[in-house]
C-alpha cells in the first residue's frame, strides 16, 4: 500500500508515502500537525502527479536540513514548500498543504530504517481508508497542476507532466 | 541519524561510476530516487582565485539549469533536472538511457556509408538549433558531443537531446547566434572529416526553420571571414 524509498544521498534515511481517501478528520489532522504532534507532512493529493514528485521534494528537504539552509521551520514544512513552483511560503501551504474540508490526504514520513512504529502511529491517527500510493494519479487534477506550474502544451511534447513539474521544483531557487 | 553536517553529495559520488573526467567537470552515473541519473560535478580550479572560482562555478551551474528549463518550456529536448546542490556544484539529471552522442553516431554511420541517414540527422540538428536560437538561448559550446541521440524512438524530431549548457546565456543578437554556429562548424568539420556538404545541409535546414535566420547566417559569414583573417595573421 505505502511506498518506501531509500534516499541514495542519505542512506540512513527512508521516505515513506501513505495515501488515504474518504478522510473524515482532516481538520483534526491539520491541527495536530501544526502542534507538531504528527511526525509527517500532510499533503493535498490534487496537486500531485506521481509519487516521484514527493520524493524529489523530500530529498531536497533533507539536503537543505543537513546544510542548514531550510527556508521554513522544519523538515515537514520544507517538503511542502519544495513542492511549490514559487518561493512564496504561504502560497505553497495553501496549494499543497491540507485544508479542513479535504477528504483525501498524502502523508510523507522521513524515518530511519527501523522506525516502522511511526507508520503505525500515522495510520492510527487518520480516520479514512488507506489506498495504494499508486492511486495518486486518479486523485490528481492535471488541469490545475498545469496551470499552477505554468506547463505549456509544447513542453509536454518533449516530456511528461511529471518531468515538467520536477524540473521546476528542482530549479526554482535560481529562477 | 548520525551524520555530519554538510552536503552528502561527495560521499555518493565517491562510490558512483565515473563516465567522464573533463577539464571543468566530472560526469558520473548514479541512481537518484530509484531512477537512472547523471551527476555533473564542477570542481574547483586550483589556478583560479578561490573566490572568483566559486563565483564562476556557481554561475555555470545556474546557467546550465536555467537554459535546460528554458529549452524544455519551448519543447526543445534537454534532460530533466532532478536535483541541484549549489554547495558542491552538482547537478543531478535524467539519464538519457541507451543514447549515444551525435559524435559517436556520425562516426559509426560514416563507416557504413549511410548517407541518407546522416542527412536526416543534419536536418534535425539544423531544426533543433533554429528553435533554440529562436528562444534566444545561445548554447556557448556547440559540438557533436553535446547532443545526444535517443535510441528507439521513431518520432522524427524529438530524438535529439541537447546537453552541456554550462556556457549558455540568453541573447537575441544575431552576432551571438552566428558565433554559436561558427563554433559548431569548427568543431564539426574538425571532428568529422569530409563533412562540408553535410554541414551545409545542417545550415540549410537551420535557415529554413528559424524565423530570424537571414541575419544570423550573415553574421556567420562575417565571423568566418574574421576567423580566416585572424589565422592568416597569427
Ligand atoms: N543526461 C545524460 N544522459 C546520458 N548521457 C549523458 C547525459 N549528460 C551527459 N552525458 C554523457 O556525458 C558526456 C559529458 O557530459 P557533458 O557534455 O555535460 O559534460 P562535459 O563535456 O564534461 O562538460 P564541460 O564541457 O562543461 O566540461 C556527454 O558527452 C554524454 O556522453
Ligand atoms: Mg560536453
Amino acid at each position: 500500500m505505502h511506498l518506501t524509498q531509500e534516499l541514495e544521498l542519505f542512506p540512513e534515511h527512508r521516505v515513506t508515502l501513505l495515501l488515504f481517501k474518504e478522510v473524515k478528520n482532516a481538520a483534526e489532522l491539520r491541527k495536530s500537525a501544526m502542534e507538531g504532534k504528527i511526525n509527517g507532512a500532510l499533503i493535498n493529493p490534487t496537486m500531485l502527479v506521481d509519487p516521484f514528485q514527493v520524493l524529489v521534494a523530500a530529498n531536497k528537504a533533507v539536503h537543505l536540513q543537513k546544510i542548514e539552509k531550510m527556508k521554513t521551520r522544519n523538515l515537514y514544512s520544507e517538503i511542502i514548500f519544495n513542492l511549490s513552483p514559487t518561493n512564496n511560503i504561504s502560497e505553497a501551504f495553501k496549494r499543497f498543504g491540507i485544508s479542513d474540508g479535504d477528504d483525501s490526504v498524502m502523508v510523507v514520513v522521513v524515518h530511519n530504517k527501523d522506525e516502522s512504529q511511526l507508520l503505525t502511529d500515522i495510520v492510527a491517527k487518520v480516520d479514512g481508508q488507506q489506498v495504494s500510493v499508486e492511486d495518486i494519479s486518479s486523485m490528481s487534477d492535471s488541469a490545475k497542476i498545469k496551470k499552477l506550474y505554468k506547463v505549456t502544451p509544447q513542453e509536454e511534447k518533449c516530456g511528461t507532466l511529471l518531468d515538467a513539474v520536477v524540473c521546476r521544483m528542482a530549479t526554482k531557487d535560481v529562477l | 541519524m548520525a551524520q555530519e553536517k554538510g552536503t552528502a553529495v561527495p560521499v555518493l559520488l565517491s562510490k558512483a561510476e565515473l563516465l567522464k573526467q573533463g577539464a571543468e567537470a566530472r560526469v558520473y552515473r548514479a541512481e537518484f530516487l530509484g531512477k537512472p541519473a547523471i551527476v555533473k560535478e564542477r570542481f574547483p580550479k586550483r589556478y583560479r582565485h578561490p573566490v572568483l572560482d566559486e563565483k564562476l562555478t556557481h554561475r555555470r551551474t545556474v546557467q546550465e539549469v536555467r537554459s535546460i528549463l528554458r529549452c524544455r518550456k519551448a519543447g526543445i529536448s534537454a534532460p530533466v533536472v532532478y536535483f541541484v546542490d549549489y554547495t558542491s556544484h552538482c547537478i543531478f539529471l535524467e539519464e538519457i538511457v541507451g543514447s549515444s552522442t551525435v559524435r559517436d553516431h556520425i562516426a559509426s554511420t560514416q563507416q557504413s556509408c549511410k548517407d541518407q541517414e546522416l542527412e536526416r540527422l543534419a536536418q534535425q540538428m539544423g531544426q533543433i538549433l533554429a528553435r533554440m536560437h529562436d528562444e534566444d538561448v545561445i548554447h556557448g559550446d556547440l559540438t557533436t558531443s553535446n547532443m545526444l541521440l535517443r535510441r528507439g524512438t521513431e518520432d522524427e524530431e524529438s530524438d535529439l537531446v541537447l546537453i552541456d549548457f554550462g556556457l549558455s546565456y540568453i541573447s537575441a543578437l544575431p552576432e551571438d547566434k552566428g558565433v554559436d554556429l561558427y563554433v559548431l562548424e569548427k568543431a564539426f568539420l574538425s571532428t568529422h572529416p569530409n563533412t562540408e556538404a553535410l554541414f551545409q545541409k545542417l545550415l540549410k535546414s537551420y535557415t529554413a526553420s528559424s524565423k530570424k535566420s537571414s541575419a544570423v547566417i550573415k553574421k556567420l559569414d562575417e565571423v568566418r571571414l574574421r576567423g580566416r583573417k585572424r589565422s592568416m595573421v597569427g
